[in-house]
């Protein structure tokens, strides 16, 4: 048995190491799951396509929830949206990070004072990076994935770690909004 | 028929013969609105539907709330001559019920759902047509009317972000010129390569 560096470490440590390998790794190589609901998505084109150039920074778009890591919500959303939106992030494997795109996602924007749409996304889901504007420029949108990414590096996007813990409080959220949150429709019966 | 207002003109001699129109309106050369009577509706849309207008494009309510009526409109389109026809008619706003047209056009199964769940319109004869289809689990007053207010509705539902401040004042700065001076000095002698 060699007595290296590492056979000293306590289990904790190992395993911080493990994550910030994992951290690296993964901050360079996002897949995005983009949930196009308000006009914030078409900044989207431009960011992923030659003038922009998503790729460079390591992301790309994923078909599936359960494959993706970063959830993009860009823009408003209405109930019914919301309800699909916590379904889909309950989906995603951990750990995953969400940003919200745009006024709505922050403040309810020009959609303060509807019915239909809510005001604040970090009520019912945790948001690690916001990018605001309405809509943003691209080159904020570019920015955001940045400080995304550097959010990682530091380990300061915790929002799925925030979820686990205070689940209890986004769920109270979550039924105050929505009454319930399972949907019923034709095609979830 | 190669004038399209020959088209208006032939729709409404051909509607206003058969039945009777208690207003009718050229909106365009393209659209003919028809102002009918509750018990007329059914008898002239199933007339249209023979006489080509054969697809229903959309089911709505407007809301006359000072004369407390509900006014349904009904759009269909026929493929042949390009004219929309509206056909519309008043219902109490109290209590408002209109029987389905789902016999006569099959595709206003979610035009009525969706009128019923905007405006309250009840539908017998579609019996689906209070089942929920935009608002799900929906608490109050249907929302199109004008006596809802949403603003409330928003503000007693939706959690609002709280601000400290309201605004940022950017009188009294610091004036920048001069380390705007001391950049510019710094950036012609980085262009001279450090040297003096």
């Amino acid at each position: 048995m060699l007595s290296t560096k590492f056979s000293k470490m306590t289990k904790e440590e190992i395993d911080r190491k493990w994550w910030e390998i994992g951290d690296f790794f993964r901050r360079n190589s996002l897949w995005m799951l983009m949930y196009c609901t308000g006009c914030c998505a078409i900044e989207l084109p431009p960011a992923m396509t030659s003038a922009y150039d998503m790729e460079r920074l390591g992301m790309g778009p994923m078909a599936t929830p359960r494959q993706a890591d970063v959830l993009l919500v860009t823009g408003y959303l209405s109930l019914k949206t919301l309800r699909r939106l916590i379904y889909t992030y309950e989906q995603m494997s951990e750990p995953k990070y969400v940003v919200g795109f745009g006024s709505c996602t922050i403040n309810g924007g020009v959609y303060h004072d509807s019915h239909a749409v809510i005001n604040q996304l970090n009520q019912y889901i945790p948001v690690d990076v916001y990018v605001a504007g309405c809509m943003p420029n691209t080159e904020a949108v570019m920015n955001g994935f940045v400080d995304l990414m550097d959010l990682i590096k530091s380990k300061k996007a915790n929002g799925w770690k925030d979820y686990h813990e205070r689940y209890d409080w986004y769920l109270a959220n979550q039924k105050a909004a929505l009454g319930e949150v399972r949907v019923h429709d034709e095609f979830h019966e | 028929m190669t004038n399209s207002m020959n088209n208006v003109n032939y729709v409404t001699n051909l509607v206003e013969n058969s039945f009777e129109i208690l207003k009718t309106e050229v909106v365009n050369k393209n659209q003919v609105s028809f102002i009918v009577e509750k018990a007329t509706v059914h008898g002239l849309l199933t007339f249209l539907k023979t006489a080509g207008w054969i697809q229903l494009s959309y089911l709505s309510a407007v809301d006359w709330i000072e004369e407390n009526q509900l006014e349904l409109v009904y759009i269909v389109f026929n493929w042949e001559k390009p004219v929309y026809i509206q056909v519309r008619t008043r219902l109490d706003r109290e209590h408002p019920e209109m029987a389905s047209i789902l016999p006569i056009y099959p595709g206003c199964q979610y035009y009525e759902r969706e009128t019923h769940e905007f405006f309250g319109i009840k539908f017998p004869g579609n019996p689906n047509h209070e089942k929920q289809l935009i608002l799900e689990e929906w608490d109050d007053m249907p929302p199109l009317l004008k006596d809802f207010d949403p603003r409330a509705y928003s503000d007693r539902k939706f959690a609002k972000r709280e601000y400290s401040n309201d605004f940022v004042n950017l009188n009294g700065q610091e004036s920048k010129q001069k380390k705007r001076e001391e950049r510019r000095a710094y950036i012609k002698e980085v262009r001279k390569g450090g040297k003096k």
